[in-house]
């Protein structure tokens, strides 16, 4: 089971410790952002044993040690002895360079399988861990094909009862999901998804399992290439609603469980195969729900460590579920305001922190003024005064200010009253700010959403002259680029100077 | 961090009030007549094209990045408290838009005492930025209007300088007497020097000597006329002889990595009041007369550069 204070105790070592963690953790960041750009983005979970420290002593055993330990498992007759041995084998796999070495040995693998379904179930146990390390192993040499001979047991045993034996399966299985095309067809043939629905419902109240039966499953539905088979087999296998059930507010599972369905719910959703079944079935009345919980508790200033996590999914199965139909029909799902009041908080509370997360969120706005029928949803910022926030965002790059520009714009097209409104809240001069800034495309939409305010309303053009915004555009004509250059132009001659006197003895 | 106002919507305890469809929905739509004109330019294109539109992103979208490898650590136990690491909000930006200037910002303010210094009040015939557009006004008499010195041979034409006094003299020296006896102007007041364009070369080796802070794309200004910019540069140079090339790469925002523009404050009687940017080009030099109007109009895309604030005295060039 993860936790995330496992982690926390890692880092807080002191000094130079600390130091070189980071130095690690930015260099692995970096492999990963590389990873990603290849769609290679890969991780796998090592479950750690309870005899186990994280970071004990691994003695690396000699290869002919290793070799040793298997022929005695391979030989041993006597069962109470073999769990010891298979326990030592265990222990001796914990260093990646034994993986190389067992799988070497003629069947190898065969013999783990035996003793996995052997009637001892401490030798189950042993023999499932067994398995576990190999499925994370560092080496290529060791990848699914090879472990393939336990796959459909393991995948029986997901009806099992005993969560722990569970949980391992779980995890071993969810490793060797990403590894390859072929595996993940063989796991779908082999019967994984009902396996899993039975799985989470038999432990649902057991959340390291719940936990394993997320994190499987994303893995199983995040690779790439699923969109023919995988997921539509699972939007029908029924797992939808026990995910959704996992997302109640105030779960006691804590945020481990919660955070793997959620990653689960985001990756059904932006493949776009059938988000009308995902919403029939729930999913974004329960997502806005449980957003507008975390709304709740980012208000009252619980922030606790590790929601961002939750809230990153969440963000975008809902983002993209709002193109699954006409906003209006989705309305009942998204009755709840404080869900506009909530998606204003987040970027307020994440600004600094995880300023990708501000900028999905208002992403998620975006499509919720965006649509032909949105206008209940743009009333309703003014209703509950929330455009002064979004304003407030302008100043930030990493695409922010871009995004809420669109919202702007989005609430601009709306009609007249909207720009008289957007004009109360303050939107002219912060767009005088905006269109002095270095990035072309904030001063391209500033200057859209500019227009589309000035063209409603006259009065707000006088307006903007008021607040000084004629030597900007006119400052603007000197761009060496095109595009706003035009559009500064396009403004100054069809809405500025029609209705006042170029005044240029104004500056005196 | 969160506002107020927010905090309360959220832990608002009466929920029936926070329906969306309890909310009154404010009149949609324009009034006839006062939409958008799409105006076309020579080549068909829509000016305005902004369209609200829902925006679906597949896993693999960009945007999505930053949360994708935050799972990730997370799923390989390399999480920690977020606040060392991660990318912070950066605030935006912001760039001078004047053709050749392209100087970047931090702030707003940085951003509008750059621009109301160097291309506010603008000569268009020899690119000098005077203070103010009353100065710029007595400059365009006194220096491009060929008329003036017609006027000025039979009628008391230089105009105090100091706003509000209303003089008149005959010459510059009296003008210059009347500023420093009655407005209390220091006798070396940048008086009627002819100021030299340098070289952008040249400037910026005397810039760096100086030690000023000012932005290499800027000539160091040299005495000149009334309000110029001062680093002592000693030698002047005839006005306009100077073949002002251009130093590769002198105007790249990139190579000019200083991001605020101080004037220098080495001479400390004068008032520092002008700035000079070094022209790009030879092309704004000519002296014949222009219109009037068009002054404060720039004409090219040498508009703001080469600006020098001040006056030129007759002395230099008789």
């Amino acid at each position: 089971m993860w936790r995330l204070n496992a982690v926390r105790h890692k880092a807080g070592r002191q000094g130079s410790d600390l130091e070189e963690f980071k130095f690690k953790r930015r260099e692995h960041e970096k492999e990963l952002r590389r990873a990603r750009k290849d769609s290679q983005l890969v991780s796998k979970r090592l479950l750690l044993n309870d005899d186990e420290e994280e970071d004990g002593t691994m003695d690396t055993l000699a290869s002919d040690q290793v070799v040793e330990l298997f022929n005695i498992v391979r030989h041993g007759r006597d069962l109470v002895k073999k769990e010891a041995d298979l326990r030592a084998l265990r222990k001796a796999l914990r260093s990646p360079s034994a993986h190389l070495i067992l799988i070497k040995q003629p069947n190898s693998i065969a013999i783990l399988v035996t003793n996995l379904c052997g009637p001892n179930p401490q030798c189950r146990l042993e023999a499932a861990r067994c398995l576990h390390e190999l499925s994370h192993s560092p080496h290529s040499e060791v990848d699914s094909l090879r472990l393939r001979q336990a796959t459909p047991y393991l995948i029986t045993f997901l009806s099992g009862q005993s969560p722990k034996f569970t949980e391992l399966c779980l995890y071993t299985l969810g490793n060797m999901c990403p590894d390859s095309e072929n595996v993940r067809d063989m796991l779908l043939a082999q019967g994984i998804i009902p396996a899993l629905n039975n799985c989470i419902q038999i432990h649902r109240t057991n959340l390291a399992v719940v936990e394993a039966v997320g994190f499987t499953l994303s893995q199983l539905i995040s690779a790439n290439y699923v969109t023919e088979r995988i997921i539509p087999a699972v939007l029908a296998s029924g797992l939808i609603p026990r995910l959704l059930s996992v997302l109640t507010p105030d779960s006691q599972f804590g945020l481990g469980p919660v955070i793997e369905c959620a990653w689960c719910l985001h990756y059904l959703a932006c493949s776009n195969v059938d988000n009308g079944a995902l919403v029939a079935q729930g999913t974004l009345l329960h997502c806005t729900s449980l957003l507008v919980t975390l709304g709740v508790a980012v208000a009252k200033g619980s922030i606790e460590e590790g929601i961002e996590l939750l809230i990153w999914p969440l963000l975008r199965c809902v983002g993209n579920l709002l193109l699954s139909g006409p906003l209006g029909a989705l309305q009942p799902q998204l009755n709840d305001s404080r869900l506009l009041a909530a998606l204003c908080a987040f970027p307020q509370a994440f600004l600094q922190t995880h300023p990708a997360l501000a900028r999905e969120s208002v992403w998620v706005l975006n499509n919720l003024t965006a649509a032909a029928d949105s206008s209940v949803f743009c009333s309703a910022l003014f209703y509950l005064n929330l455009v002064p926030a979004l304003i407030q965002l302008l100043p930030f790059s990493h695409g922010i200010n871009i995004m809420v520009l669109r919202v702007l714009g989005n609430i601009a097209h709306q009609g007249r009253e909207y720009c008289l409104h957007l004009a109360q809240a303050g939107l002219l001069p912060a767009l005088c700010a905006t269109l002095k800034m270095a990035d072309t495309e904030v001063v391209t939409f500033s200057l859209e959403v500019l227009g589309q305010l000035m063209a409603s309303d006259p009065q707000l053009a006088e307006e903007f002259v008021k607040q000084s915004g004629l030597p900007v555009l006119e400052a603007i004509q000197y761009s060496n680029q095109e595009t706003i250059r035009l559009r500064a132009t396009h403004l100054l001659e069809h809405h500025l100077l029609p209705h006042c006197p170029v005044d240029t003895s104004a500056s005196q | 961090m969160l506002q107020p106002g927010l905090i309360q919507l959220l832990t608002a305890s009466d929920l029936a009030d926070l329906r969306i469809d309890a909310i009154p929905k404010l009149q949609v739509g324009f009034r006839p007549g006062s939409f958008f004109s799409s105006f076309r330019s020579q080549d068909g294109e829509a000016k305005l094209t902004f369209i609200p539109q829902q925006i679906l992103l597949n896993k693999d979208h960009e945007l999505f990045e930053d949360g994708d490898i935050h799972r990730h650590l997370y799923l390989q136990n390399l999480s920690t408290c977020p606040a060392h690491d991660s990318p912070t909000a950066r605030q935006c930006e912001f760039r001078c838009y004047i053709s050749g200037c392209s100087q970047v910002f931090s702030t707003v303010e940085d951003y509008e005492h750059h621009y109301n210094t160097l291309h506010r009040h603008v000569c268009s015939s020899c690119q000098r930025s005077l203070p103010s557009a009353r100065l710029l006004d007595i400059h365009i008499q006194e220096w491009h209007d060929s008329l003036f010195s017609i006027l000025a041979e039979r009628q008391d034409m230089y105009q105090c300088l100091v706003e509000g006094c209303g003089s008149k003299f005959r010459t510059r020296e009296q003008r210059k007497d009347h500023v420093i006896k009655i407005h209390k102007y220091p006798s070396d007041f940048m008086f009627d020097k002819v100021k030299r364009i340098k070289n952008i070369k040249i400037a910026k080796n005397n810039m760096l000597q100086k030690g000023t802070s000012m932005e290499v794309s800027m000539s160091v200004s040299e005495p000149e006329g009334v309000c110029e910019v001062l680093s002592d540069q000693p030698e002047e140079e005839e006005y306009m002889e100077i073949n002002h090339s251009l130093e590769p790469g002198i105007l790249d925002p990139a190579s000019n990595p200083i991001n605020t523009v101080e004037l220098s404050t080495d001479h400390d009687t004068a008032p520092i009041l002008s700035v000079t940017i070094q022209p790009t080009t030879n092309q704004q030099r000519p002296q014949h007369n222009r219109e009037r109007h068009s002054y404060r109009v720039p004409r090219t895309v040498c508009f703001g550069q080469g600006s020098v604030q001040g006056f030129r005295g007759h002395g230099r060039r008789i």
